[in-house]
C-alpha cells in the first residue's frame, strides 16, 4: 500500500478534491479493512488489517483538513514544509494579522459578540482567497518548480485558521454557564 | 428456550457489559433480538456495589447494598469514579464514607481503599462486579464467550486500561471495549433503521459524554465526542445530601461515615422522588428536630443548576468539533438514569431545540448495544453488520521543550489511528531521550494526564539536533494507545504499550490473578493452556477458511508450508505444553503473513474498484445528462436549465 494519503484514498495530488467523494471512498475503505471484521481471524490478518486501517484513517484525516492537506501536497512535491523549514510571512501579512488580533481583544474585553463575528467573517474571506491560490498552484500536480512560492500561502493558512480557532474558543468561555 | 438450557453442548455466546458506576448489566443476542439478562428475583440491574466480608467473602449488588449502612467503609460503591486514578486523586478527598491507604514504597501508584486493613483498588472491585455478571450470564446461558464492555466515551488512556485489567482479572475474554455512546447509538440505529445526524446525551451515575455521529446505511461514524469523566447522578446526591444535612442542623464537616452513607441514600430516594413529585418529604435520618426534611423540585434543580451547566460546555464543544450546530440534529438520544430528572430533559430541550429520544429504556440500551456488537464481533450476526467507526476523546501527545505539549494525535481522530513525529536532541552529546506520553488538552504537559514516561538509550554520541528521533503512536480499536520511539542514525528501538504512570504494571495484574483463584498457579496454568487453546483453534480455523476463500493469492509452495504449520499446530493442540503450544501459534502466525498481506490488499483494491466503478456510472449519466440536453435543444425545448445536469 502506498504511503501518501492522496494514493491511499484514489484521488488525484490535487488541493481542490472533491470531500463528499473522497469521504466516500474512505468509508468503502474503512469497511473492508476495520478491526471488526477480521475479529476472528488469524494474527497476522489482524496485524494487517489493523495497519492498513490506520492508514486509512490517517489518509482522511490529512485530506479532509486543508492545511494537512497542503503540506502533504508540498511533501509530494518535496517543498520542505514545518516548523523552521518555511520563510516568514511577509510584514503586510503580519502586520494586518496583528490588527485583526487588536481588534479581537478589544472586541472580546467589550464582550462585542458582532464584533467578534466580523473578524471571524474577514479571516474567513481571506482563508478562501488563499485556498484559491493553492487551488490554481497544484492544479497541474505537485510540482516543484511551480509551487515553491507557494509554501507563504501555506504559512498564512495556518495563521488564520489559528485566530478562528481561538475565535471558537472565545465563543465557549463566552457562552460557559448558561445553556 | 428450554432446549437450550439442556443442551450440555450449547456454544459459547458472546454478552455485551455495561459495568456502570452505580449499577450493571448485561446482556446477549437472541435470535437477533438483543435482551438483557436477570437474575432469579426477575431484576436486570445489579448495583455496582462489592461488600467485603470480615472472612474474606465478597458480596455483590443488592446484598452488598442491604450491608452498606452497617459497614459503609467496606462496602464499595462507585469504584468506577476511582479507575485508572492516581493515589492523591481529589476525588479521594471528595465527600463520602470511605478511607484510603497511600501506595507504599515502589508499589504502583492507584487508589486503594481501606478495607479491612487491606488496600483494594478499583480495578479489584470491578473485577468483582464483572465476575458476578458473567456467574448471572452462565446461569443463563451455560457457556458464556467473548465479551464486549462499554466504557464511558470520554474515559482516557489509564481509565480503559484499568477496565481491561479488571476483565482479566474477572477471566473474561475482552472481544472490545466499546464506549457506552456509541453502543446506545447503535441499538438504537439498528432498530429505527433511520440515517441522519445525532447526538448521545449520556449522564451516567458518575460519568457524563456527550457524542456527535452520523449514521449512514449501517456505519456509524462518530464526528466528536467529549464529556467529563466525573460528572454524573453521584453527583446530585451529594449536594443534596449536603442539603438535606444543612437543614438537619449537622455541621457537614464532622460525619461518620455511617451518617454521610445514610445521608447519600436517603438523598438519592429524594431524587427518584422529584421526577414525578414537586416537593418530597422524608423523615429526619439524622435526629429529631426538625422531625422531617422537604426539599422542593425547584431546590434541588437550583443546587443541580451548575452540573448541567457543566454538562452545556461540553456539549457544544462537541457540536462545535463536529462543525456542526444544534439545527443541523436529526435526533438526540438519551441515556443513563440520570435524564429521568425533568431538570435533564428540560436542559437538553433548551440546549439542542429538540425533546431527546428515549424510546429504549435509558438504563438497559448501552447494555444492548454492546451485546449487539459482541454478536458481531464473534462472527454470529447473520444480518449484514454495522459498522463502528470511533474517535479518541482527548488528544495524545509528548512533552517537548519547556514543558509544552506537541500533540501528535488530536481528539477526535478515528481509530483504528497511527501518526509519527520526529524530533531531535537538544544538547550535544546527548545519549538518552526521556519521553513524557500525555493526554488531554492544555498547553503545558503539567496540565494534562500523564500517561507514560520511558527513556530510549544508547543514542551514541554527537551534536545536537542531528540525532533523529521517531515516535510512533498507535491507538488500536479499543482506544489503547501503544508509543514506539526509534533513533533514525542508529535504529535504536523501544516500543511501550502505556501503562505505568497510574495503573498496575502486569506483574500486579498476575498476582491479583493467582490470589483470586482457590488454587493459585495450578489453576492459573490450566487456564493459561486452555485460552491457549482457544486461540490456537480459533486461528486454524480462519487461516483455512481464509486459504478456501482466496487460494488464487497462494504463490508457489506457500499452501504447502501453511498446511505443515496448520499439522504442528494440531499435534500441540492435544498436548499440554504451554509454551510449545504458544511457539506453534507463532510458527502459523509466521507463515502465513504474506499471504494475510497479499489478502488485505485484495480488500483494498476491491473496495476502491467499487469506487471507480461508481465514478464511470456517475461519469456516464453525466453525458446522458448533457446528450437529453442537447435532444431538448433541437426540439426547441427551452427548459434547458432543469435537464442539464447539476454540478
Amino acid at each position: 500500500m502506498s504511503s501518501d494519503a492522496f494514493s491511499i484514498l484514489g484521488c488525484e495530488p490535487r488541493f481542490d478534491i472533491d470531500l463528499r467523494h473522497v469521504e466516500r471512498t474512505y468509508r468503502e475503505l474503512a469497511k473492508a479493512l476495520h478491526p471488526d471484521r477480521y475479529a476472528q481471524c488469524s494474527a497476522s490478518e489482524r496485524r494487517a488489517a489493523l495497519e492498513r486501517a490506520s492508514a486509512v484513517n490517517e489518509a482522511w484525516r490529512i485530506l479532509k483538513d486543508p492545511v494537512r492537506r497542503a503540506e502533504a501536497l508540498f511533501a509530494l512535491a518535496s517543498v520542505p514544509v514545518g516548523e523552521g523549514k518555511e520563510p516568514q510571512p511577509n510584514a503586510e501579512f503580519l502586520m494586518a494579522m496583528l490588527e485583526e488580533r487588536e481588534t479581537l481583544s478589544q472586541a472580546r474585553r467589550d464582550g462585542d459578540a458582532a464584533g467578534v463575528a466580523a473578524i471571524a467573517a474577514s479571516v474567513r474571506k481571506r482563508v478562501r482567497s488563499l485556498e484559491d491560490r493553492l487551488t490554481a498552484g497544484f492544479a497541474h500536480g505537485p510540482c516543484e518548480s511551480r509551487v515553491h512560492a507557494l509554501v507563504g500561502v501555506l504559512g498564512e493558512l495556518r495563521f488564520c485558521r489559528r485566530i478562528l480557532s481561538e475565535i471558537d474558543e472565545f465563543d465557549d468561555f463566552e457562552k460557559k454557564g448558561s445553556p | 428456550m428450554l432446549l437450550d438450557i439442556f443442551d450440555p453442548k450449547a456454544p459459547p455466546r458472546a454478552i455485551g457489559i455495561d459495568l456502570g458506576t452505580t449499577h450493571s448489566l448485561v446482556a446477549f443476542v437472541s435470535d437477533e433480538c438483543p435482551r438483557v439478562i436477570v437474575d432469579c428475583n426477575g431484576k436486570s440491574l445489579v448495583p455496582s456495589v462489592v461488600y467485603y466480608g470480615e472472612r474474606g467473602e465478597v458480596v455483590v449488588g443488592d446484598p452488598a447494598v442491604s450491608r452498606a449502612a452497617d459497614e459503609p467503609q467496606v462496602t464499595i460503591a462507585s469504584a468506577k469514579r476511582l479507575m485508572g486514578k492516581g493515589a492523591d486523586d481529589p476525588q479521594t478527598r471528595q465527600f463520602g464514607p470511605y478511607s484510603f491507604i497511600a501506595p507504599a514504597p515502589g508499589e504502583a501508584n492507584v487508589v486503594r481503599f481501606a478495607v479491612r486493613e487491606r488496600g483494594i483498588t478499583p480495578v479489584e472491585v470491578s473485577a468483582e462486579i464483572l465476575r458476578a455478571l458473567k456467574r448471572l450470564a452462565e446461569d443463563e446461558l451455560r457457556s458464556v464467550g467473548g465479551a464486549v464492555i462499554t466504557v464511558p466515551a470520554y474515559f482516557d488512556d489509564a481509565q480503559r486500561q484499568a477496565t481491561k485489567d479488571a476483565a482479566r482479572l474477572a477471566g473474561l475474554d475482552v472481544l472490545r471495549l466499546l464506549n457506552e455512546p456509541t453502543a446506545a447509538a447503535l441499538a438504537y440505529g439498528l432498530e429505527s433503521k433511520q440515517n441522519g445526524t445525532f447526538a448521545v446525551y449520556d449522564l451516567g451515575g458518575g460519568t457524563f459524554d456527550i457524542t456527535v455521529l452520523v449514521l449512514d446505511n449501517g456505519v456509524f461514524q462518530v464526528k466528536s465526542t467529549g464529556g467529563d469523566s466525573a460528572l454524573g447522578g453521584d453527583d446530585m446526591d451529594r449536594v443534596l445530601a449536603e442539603e438535606l444535612l444543612h437543614l438537619a442542623g449537622c455541621e457537614q464537616s464532622a460525619q461518620s461515615p455511617e451518617r454521610i452513607r445514610v445521608a447519600l441514600d436517603v438523598a438519592r430516594k429524594v431524587k427518584h422522588g422529584l421526577t414525578d413529585a414537586l416537593e418530597v418529604e422524608v423523615e429526619n435520618p439524622f435526629g429529631v428536630t426538625p422531625p422531617t426534611l422537604v426539599i422542593a423540585r425547584s431546590r434541588f434543580e437550583q443546587l443541580i443548576e451548575p452540573l448541567l451547566a457543566r454538562s452545556g460546555v461540553a456539549c457544544r464543544r462537541a457540536l462545535r468539533d463536529a462543525e456542526l450546530s444544534a439545527q443541523d440534529l436529526d435526533g438526540v438520544i438519551l441515556v443513563g438514569g440520570a435524564t429521568r430528572v425533568p431538570a435533564v430533559r428540560a436542559f437538553v430541550r433548551h440546549l439542542f431545540g429538540k425533546e431527546g429520544l428515549s424510546g429504549i429504556n435509558p438504563d438497559e440500551v448501552v447494555a444492548l448495544g454492546a451485546a449487539i456488537h459482541a454478536n458481531q464481533l464473534a462472527g454470529l450476526a447473520s444480518s449484514s453488520e454495522a459498522l463502528l467507526l470511533d474517535v479518541i476523546p482527548l488528544s495524545l501527545g509528548i512533552e517537548v521543550g519547556g514543558g509544552v505539549v506537541d500533540r501528535i494525535l488530536p481528539r477526535n481522530t478515528t481509530i483504528p489511528a497511527v501518526a509519527r513525529a520526529v524530533y531531535t536532541t537538544q544538547e550535544d552529546n546527548q545519549t538518552g531521550f526521556e519521553i513524557h506520553v500525555v493526554q488531554g488538552e492544555r498547553e503545558l504537559a503539567s496540565d494534562c494526564r500523564s500517561l507514560a514516561r520511558f527513556l530510549l538509550r544508547g543514542i551514541p554520541p554527537m551534536p545536537a539536533g542531528l540525532a533523529r528521533l521517531e515516535i510512533t503512536f498507535r491507538v488500536d480499536a479499543d482506544g489503547l494507545l501503544s508509543v514506539h520511539a526509534r533513533e533514525e542514525r542508529t535504529g535504536i528501538e523501544q516500543a511501550v504499550h502505556v501503562k505505568p504512570s497510574y495503573g498496575l504494571d502486569d506483574a500486579s495484574v498476575e498476582q491479583m490473578l493467582m490470589a483470586a483463584i482457590d488454587h493459585g498457579e495450578e489453576d492459573l496454568r490450566a487456564r493459561r493452556l486452555a485460552e491457549a487453546r482457544t486461540d490456537a483453534r480459533r486461528m486454524a480455523a480462519s487461516t483455512e477458511k481464509s486459504m478456501a476463500q482466496d487460494p488464487e493469492l497462494l504463490i508457489d509452495g506457500e499452501r504447502e508450508s501453511i498446511e505443515r504449520a496448520l499439522r504442528e499446530l494440531e499435534r500441540a493442540v492435544h498436548g499440554a505444553d504451554i509454551a510449545a503450544l504458544r511457539g506453534q501459534i507463532e510458527h502459523l502466525d509466521h507463515a502465513t503473513k504474506a499471504f494475510a498481506e497479499r489478502r488485505m490488499n485484495s480488500a483494498i483494491a476491491k473496495a476502491l474498484e467499487g469506487q471507480a466503478v461508481e465514478r464511470v456510472e456517475q461519469r456516464v449519466e453525466h453525458a446522458k445528462g448533457i446528450e437529453a440536453a442537447h435532444e431538448f435543444k433541437r426540439a426547441g425545448v427551452s427548459a434547458l436549465e432543469d435537464a442539464s445536469p447539476s454540478e
